[in-house]
């Protein structure tokens, strides 16, 4: 391999924006997936297929109606946000009230049945063929001596801004504070009037959605098919691990992190050294800050 | 505002009750404390008082009407607020937050929130001062302070505490009893549960003896003062 390209600028920013799409995707999952985490204290296994579903509803949406993308987007959360809420007061709940000390072995068991679930009914209601869409938007621009597709610069930016919407959300609004409070202390939030079993449906519902705007959003690299959530999963987990449990500002920076570290990975060291990085790096991050790289001692979200 | 519990028989599971037929009184505007040994069931009962946990016989009557079956997050809006035991703080959020949350029920009525939140830092000004630090940075003493203060945004005229010394220093245990006491002078109905016999009596109105999820001694606190003794005794 040829190091002088280490120096050389435009191939050094055309990586940092690869890494930075793939990131979003990173970003969203990995949000999804510690929000339900620090909220209901579940390691959803399904999220993948969450991912899975949102493909679809872009697919159909954009390829067979024919609809604009960000159609396709709004109706993968709506639709997914629905589908959540509905798991959670269908699966989850009624598992909650019986579980007791075993809950994280109990929730196990469900979402790993949820996915095996939900990729053989994908694979007898839609087959195993890939349905994906080449293009979402087609074009490109010239940024500083580098091409950026429109195609790319929509992810990256659709993705900035769902990030930056949630954040504010959980931020500032009544809901959003009644989320942290109930992530943080579920018991103590209950004495002072709020429903945490609302906020636990919405919680995994707002999750899902996370999971299915990135399935929708990354259609053409990830066509639909019954089990492409496999891969967005397990980098999710990455994420996850990597940001620490259950913290939404360390998802979003691991998110980013792991996606231009993964784009330096395939360029410099070839296609398929990703696959060993991600997991060195989680092995790094247990050994030497095993509470995640952005989550001080013992804290929570 | 008295909160009646009747042959009150709550357990984790059915076969084995905790509280086996307790009945107890929290007088109005009185502070009623709970004694007894350890495992005599005093936390089950507040849990059970609160909806934690469902009795399985008895009622219990908070102003004449039952709470029984009622989730805890319907609690406040009955006027009742609980103080848990332990740290209960959201750590990562700032005072105010937390504060903010303590008004939750009433937070589509602005002027109502403001009042409240002018209520509670006048009641403890190093709330105000600390107000945008997160909680969690708070010393123990002023964390039970915001406790404290969190449960009473909303104006719950029957406060129950579970052991709301337990874990502190000493010097920041006085602190705690004070407060309370502040309460007692502003006509609070308490019913607080407590190890710390003591500086529980010296507050209370009214006493309750539990022993093995039983009554076991029940009176005003003058006949305690000198019985005490025998007693806590009698639990060895």
């Amino acid at each position: 391999m040829d190091w002088t390209m280490l120096a050389d600028p435009l191939i050094l920013s055309e990586l940092v924006f690869q890494g930075l799409v793939r990131g979003s995707m990173y970003a969203l999952m990995g949000i999804g997936l510690s929000l339900i985490f620090g909220i209901l204290g579940i390691v959803n296994f399904a999220h993948g297929e969450q991912f899975m579903i949102g493909t679809y509803v872009m697919y159909f949406v954009a390829a067979v109606l024919g609809l604009p993308f960000a159609v396709g987007i709004l109706f993968a959360a709506v639709a997914l946000f629905l589908a959540g809420m509905a798991i959670e007061r269908g699966l989850i709940e009624p598992l909650r009230r019986r579980a007791g000390r075993d809950w994280l072995v109990d929730s196990f068991v469900l979402t790993i049945g949820l996915m095996v679930i939900l990729q053989n009914l994908a694979q007898i209601v839609f087959g195993t063929r890939r349905r994906g869409i080449t293009e979402l938007v087609p074009g490109s621009l010239e940024l500083a001596g580098i091409t950026v597709t429109y195609e790319r610069l929509v992810i990256f930016l659709t993705a900035v801004l769902i990030v930056a919407l949630l954040f504010l959300f959980i931020k500032y609004t009544a809901l959003g504070k009644a989320i942290r409070a109930t992530a943080q202390h579920a018991e103590a939030a209950q004495t002072l009037g709020i429903d945490i079993g609302r906020i636990y449906t919405i919680g995994f519902g707002l999750g899902a959605a996370l999971a299915g705007v990135a399935g929708a959003l990354l259609i053409s690299i990830f066509p639909a098919f019954p089990t492409v959530g496999y891969q967005p999963v397990l980098k999710s987990f990455a994420v996850v691990i990597i940001g620490g449990l259950g913290n939404i500002p360390g998802a979003i920076a691991a998110g980013y992190l792991l996606g231009v570290i993964e784009a330096y990975a395939i360029f410099f060291l070839s296609a398929g050294w990703q696959a060993v990085l991600t997991p060195l790096l989680i092995v790094l991050v247990l050994i030497i800050r095993p509470q995640g790289l952005f989550t001080a001692q013992g804290e929570r979200p | 505002m008295a909160l009646e519990v009747r042959n009150l028989v709550v357990g984790y599971t059915r076969e084995v009750p905790i509280l086996r037929g307790v009945e107890l009184t929290a007088r109005d505007g009185l502070v009623t404390v709970v004694i007894g040994p350890n495992g005599a069931g005093k936390s089950t009962l507040l849990r059970a008082i609160y909806g934690y946990l469902r009795p399985s016989e008895g009622d219990i009557l908070h102003d004449g009407r039952s709470i029984r079956g009622l989730s805890p997050h319907r609690m406040l809006e009955e006027g009742i607020g609980l103080l848990l035991q332990g740290r209960s703080i959201f750590p990562a959020m700032t005072v105010e937050e937390n504060l903010e949350l303590g008004g939750w029920i009433i937070r589509r009525d602005r002027a109502r929130l403001r009042r409240a939140f002018e209520e509670v830092y006048a009641r403890f000004p190093v709330l105000r001062e600390r107000r945008h630090d997160p909680a969690g940075a708070l010393s123990g003493g002023q964390q039970r302070m915001l406790e404290l203060a969190r449960i009473t945004m909303t104006g719950p005229r029957t406060l129950l505490l579970d052991e709301p010394s337990v874990g502190l220093m000493p010097r920041l245990v006085d602190e705690v009893y004070d407060e309370i006491s502040k309460l007692k002078g502003e006509k609070f109905t308490i019913l607080m549960v407590d190890q710390n016999v003591k500086k529980a009596i010296e507050i209370a109105d009214f006493v309750y003896v539990l022993n093995l999820g039983e009554n076991s001694h029940q009176g005003p606190v003058e006949e305690f003062r000198h019985r005490l003794e025998d007693i806590v005794r009698e639990w060895l």
